[in-house]
């Protein structure tokens, strides 16, 4: 070869070269920098579909471990409105309809339903089998925006046991979103919206997880890239004891049916008895045992979301109001079962001590009063000379007139809100703060708070000052007071266990799937009440006798039950709500001695706390205690409030 | 020149000698610049493997670290090679060049039996205990080695016989090749048969006889379905860029396009490349290591690389020019144009500028018959620059 030769050919292998090097430079500018944003875009859509795995939501228990809220998979359809045209909906759902076995106007009935999510797809129908699941993948072509898969719902293996407490879950609002903001909620998200649900919803949700899946162009996915596993939320163990809950709601609607029809008195209408609440506390861990609702609705209703006509079912003021939970919300007047208040301001006043009498004619006329100032017995009994313990037992209501115009009279010595405060201390008129949302305060009458009211809207509130006549009444836990039932059993808790005053627990702990304990639930001290011995000793002794000493209220509807093995210490009340019919209440703890357990009924238009609410009473103290299981709620018959 | 006598005597005469005032000696012409772009890229392709590699690996419950550490090891072992290979004369080579050949094309024959092992569908492995021997690699550097030897010193001229032996030395072996099958590495062969003929001196006529003869035997390949299905539409995919199915041959391209755009100007960062982590890019540490560079470092880093690989290309180009003889500029020659074909092919491939063959990216493709055969070829070229002046 000669010396050119070679160079000329090396030269030509060098242009060569360069040439493919400057292509791979030129297609590297194109792709990275030219059109880099179009390309990246296109990746990021492409390949790849973020999956959200929801976590299984914990589930909640009763004391004992047994399952009151569990999950169930329910095959569910729903439309996607995001993805459905409103013209195309019609035509689609016509041809859904068929396949699901539904008619049509259902489907565009709940697809138009005002309480849809406008996020979330919306279910048109729950529980369809496989196969028909099956089907509607096949046909997705035609039936484009229907979605059909299978999710977890909430089930309550209990039926409609509890449904007050649990609550339900539910997309979360924008509002609930605000105020949980910073806590990992998403637009979407399935949130506890009321009760246990919605209390305990931080540890029920658990985090879910993602899965990452690379998709053709059908959107078929071709392979799992990434996984997340979801974590499963946590279990919530109530406090509560679904025996005990069982007995309650039971003994509860089976009272007010009992006592439905009865006539209170000969020349008095029939009593409508719909209505009603039971609670059982724990006194000494400041927990709750029951809370039972009377009239009450199955929580499978919110499974899907509650549509309009499920909503106005569950707030029929014909029906009862079933989703009002009387226990907490519902606002009585608790009669003779605040004469412990009235008996306790006496005794720690000085106005009278133990051994005190009076002589009960029957009635009570106020000294210096003119026209209308003679009170009478519940049904003009007299019982004779009576101290406070016995005027507890036998309720005499000429007993604690007497108190009330007294501690009236000296109110310039023993302060003019005696009663009140013996009330405020034990938490009368004030939330008990039990977890559940909606809990009402009700309020304690005082002569600031009639005055201020009055100021504020002396039309509505014509008298602007407080008589001797408020004292009287409020002596026997009447007039302008109002108080729920979860309220009286709290104050009866503070009195019975020497004065601790409790926020009533709803759970004992958060623990795993497999029972190790995540956390504790401690109970919420709210406060220490000087509830004197005496002063505690007294009441509860007048409580006792009301059940065992001829003449007590209590004793007709706790006759025959074991009370030397398990003392139970009770109140009756029978209080007037006009323009309805009187209110039976009871609120009672035991056993005496150690006291534990507090059980508070209150029935709406019963009739007398004895004869109607006792006996409710009395069923709950038999489960609890193991020692009476009363196939129905025997009636006592007769009776006084 | 009388071919195999001068060699030997110089050989013997010089080749092992040389005291520290010889100014000719061999190790006083080591090409700094050439070794140390090696090693720049060889680095850069073990952060890029472990990048590519270690979340499947931990994914798979292995190792993240492995494949690097693999790899880490091919490119210590091929270093040592390129050491070996630089130190021996390379004109010892003529006599060598037969008896390695024909051991090349044993062993590209004996993996087409069933002791090679069959891996996505073609049988161009040997498994050696935990490591795999790939024929195929060291086959081009012999082909190189064996058509070098045959020409340089044969004349000026080349005449249609010496043509044709040539062409014959690089058949056989490629034949062999395309039969496992191993596409993208006929490919090389063919390149690198050009190559060496255009620099061994064919002339213009024979190159043209030669384009017109391939280019009727690529359309008789793709007519007569010779090629397996997934062959032909790797081949023509990045000619389809249009119709985007994104299952077969052409979801890679887009796919791997993609993640070269991810990058942008600057990358995402080393390690922060996403579609690199979530494993979009099928083959990513071997054929697509590229995408790596080019979502992670980006441009800058693209194109660097690109500068290395032409400061690479560049000194073998040099040294090429600067050979003392036939055998050392046609052995440049044929080195150079397998790195230029890998790495146009590779990169080319990932941008979407060249069909898909599994071909992998000198030094930075994960795998150990590759990286070594590049080293060994690289300490050949160095090897020509040692001696230019004995």
């Amino acid at each position: 070869m000669t010396s050119d030769g070679p160079r000329l050919r090396m030269g030509v292998l060098a242009i060569v070269v360069g040439s493919l090097f400057a292509a791979l430079f030129a297609r590297m500018w194109y792709l990275q920098v030219l059109t880099a944003d179009e390309l990246r875009l296109a990746a990021d859509e492409n390949a790849v579909r973020t999956v959200v795995q929801p976590a299984p939501r914990g589930r909640v228990l009763d004391r004992n471990g047994v399952v009151l809220v569990d999950n169930r998979p329910s095959n569910v359809v729903a439309i996607d409105t995001a993805a459905l045209d409103v013209d195309e909906r019609r035509p689609v759902l016509a041809r859904l309809a068929p396949v699901l076995g539904v008619p049509v106007e259902e489907l565009v009935e709940r697809l138009e339903d005002p309480s849809a999510s406008p996020i979330l797809p919306v279910p048109v129908a729950e529980d369809v089998s496989d196969e028909v699941l099956i089907r509607l993948r096949e046909r997705q072509d035609e039936l484009p925006g229907v979605v059909a898969r299978r999710v977890a719902v909430r089930a309550f293996p209990q039926g409609v046991l509890a449904a007050h407490l649990l609550g339900y879950v539910g997309e979360v609002s924008p509002e609930q979103l605000a105020e949980l903001e910073g806590l990992g909620y998403e637009p979407g998200d399935v949130v506890g919206k009321a009760g246990v649900e919605l209390a305990y919803d931080r540890e029920l949700r658990g985090e879910d997880g993602t899965m990452s899946v690379e998709v053709d162009a059908a959107g078929k996915p071709l392979r799992v890239v990434d996984t997340e596993a979801p974590q499963a939320g946590h279990d919530v163990v109530l406090s509560i004891d679904a025996e005990v809950q069982r007995v309650a709601e039971r003994g509860l609607a089976q009272g007010l049916e009992s006592a439905r029809g009865r006539r209170f008195s000969d020349d008095d209408a029939p009593l409508v008895a719909d209505a009603g609440a039971a609670v059982v506390l724990d006194a000494k861990e400041g927990s709750v045992v029951a809370l039972a609702s009377y009239p009450t609705f199955d929580p499978a209703v919110f499974d899907d979301g509650l549509s309009q006509a499920e909503f106005d079912a569950l707030n029929d003021p014909g029906a009862g109001v079933p989703q009002l939970n009387r226990a907490i919300q519902g606002l009585y007047a608790p009669g003779s079962t605040w004469k412990p208040v009235t008996a306790a301001a006496a005794l720690r006043t000085g106005l009278i001590d133990r051994r005190t009498t009076v002589d009960d004619r029957g009635s009570y006329r106020i000294p210096g009063c003119r026209g209308g100032c003679t009170r009478r017995n519940a049904g003009g009994a007299a019982y004779g000379r009576v101290d406070v313990r016995a005027a507890l037992a036998v309720s005499s209501d000429v007993f604690f007139y007497g108190l009330g115009n007294d501690l009236w009279a000296r109110r310039d010595a023993l302060g003019a809100t005696a009663m009140q405060e013996v009330a405020a201390e034990l938490g009368l008129g004030e939330r008990t703060g039990v977890e559940i949302l909606g809990e009402r305060r009700g309020a304690v009458p005082t002569p600031a708070l009639r005055a201020a009211r009055h100021e504020e809207d002396p039309v509505a509130f014509p008298e602007g000052g407080w008589f001797v006549g408020d004292n009287v009444n409020l002596a026997i836990g009447q007039g302008e007071i109002a108080v729920t039932p979860i309220q009286i059993a709290n104050a009866y808790a503070t009195l019975a266990n020497g004065g601790t005053r409790f926020e009533p627990n709803l759970a004992l702990r958060v623990q795993r799937p497999d029972g190790s304990v995540v956390r504790e639930v401690p109970p919420r001290i709210t406060g220490t009440v000087p509830v004197a011995p005496e002063v505690r000793d007294v009441v509860l002794e007048g409580l006792r006798d009301a059940l065992v000493v001829p003449g007590g209220t209590g004793v007709d509807a706790f006759r025959g039950f074991p009370l030397d093995r398990y003392p139970v210490a009770g109140k009756t009340g029978t209080a007037q709500a006009p323009p309805r019919q009187d209110t039976a209440l009871f609120a009672a703890v035991a056993p005496l001695g150690d006291p534990r357990h507090v059980v508070t009924v209150v029935m709406e238009q019963a009739g007398f706390g004895s004869t109607s609410a006792a006996p409710v009473a009395r069923s709950i103290f038999g489960r609890i205690s193991g020692l009476e299981q009363l196939p129905e709620v025997q009636l006592a018959n007769g009776g006084r409030g | 020149m009388t071919p195999v006598g001068t060699a030997r005597g110089t050989g013997a005469a010089r080749g092992t000698g040389g005291s520290f005032r010889d100014v000719a000696a061999p190790w006083r012409h080591v090409d700094l610049v050439l070794v140390a772009a090696t090693l720049a890229v060889a680095a850069l392709g073990c952060l890029m493997v472990y990048s590519a590699s270690r979340f499947g690996l931990e994914q798979q419950g292995l190792d993240p670290r492995s494949s690097l550490e693999r790899q880490a090891l091919f490119v210590l072992v091929g270093t040592g090679v390129m050491a070996v290979v630089a130190a021996v004369d390379y004109r010892r080579l003529r006599d060598l060049a037969p008896v390695v050949y024909l051991a090349a094309l044993g062993l590209l024959a004996l993996v087409l039996s069933p002791l090679g092992t069959e891996v996505n569908g073609a049988r161009s492995w040997f498994a050696l205990g935990s490591f795999q021997l790939q024929p195929a690699e060291p086959a081009k550097l012999v082909t190189i080695v064996a058509i070098a030897a045959w020409c340089a010193g044969q004349g000026r001229a080349m005449d249609w016989r010496r043509l044709l032996a040539a062409l014959g030395l690089g058949s056989a072996p490629m034949a062999l090749v395309l039969l496992q099958p191993d596409l993208g590495s006929t490919l090389v062969f063919v390149a690198v048969v050009v190559g060496l003929l255009l620099v061994g001196g064919a002339r213009p006529r024979q190159l043209a006889a030669l384009g017109v003869a391939g280019l009727i035997g690529v359309v008789g390949i793709l007519q007569l379905d010779v090629l397996a299905e997934y062959q032909e539409d790797r081949l023509t995919a990045f000619a389809n860029e249009g119709e985007d199915d994104r299952q077969g041959a052409s979801f890679q391209l887009s796919q791997a396009k993609a993640t070269v755009a991810a990058g942008g100007l600057t990358g995402a960062g080393i390690f922060d490349g996403t579609q690199t982590k979530l494993g979009f890019v099928p083959e990513q540490q071997t054929d697509f290591i590229f995408t790596v560079v080019a979502e992670e470092l980006g441009f800058l880093g693209s194109v660097t690389l690109l500068l290395l690989y032409g400061v690479i290309v560049w000194r073998i180009w040099r040294i090429g020019l600067l050979a003392k003889d036939d055998l050392g500029r046609l052995l440049c020659a044929g080195v150079l144009v397998m790195v230029v074909f890998h790495v146009f092919q590779n990169m080319g491939m990932a941008m979407g500028i060249m069909p898909i063959t599994g071909i992998p990216l000198p030094l930075l493709s994960y795998g150990g018959s590759a990286t070594v055969t590049v080293f060994a070829a690289l300490g050949l070229v160095a090897n020509v620059h040692m001696r230019r002046f004995t």
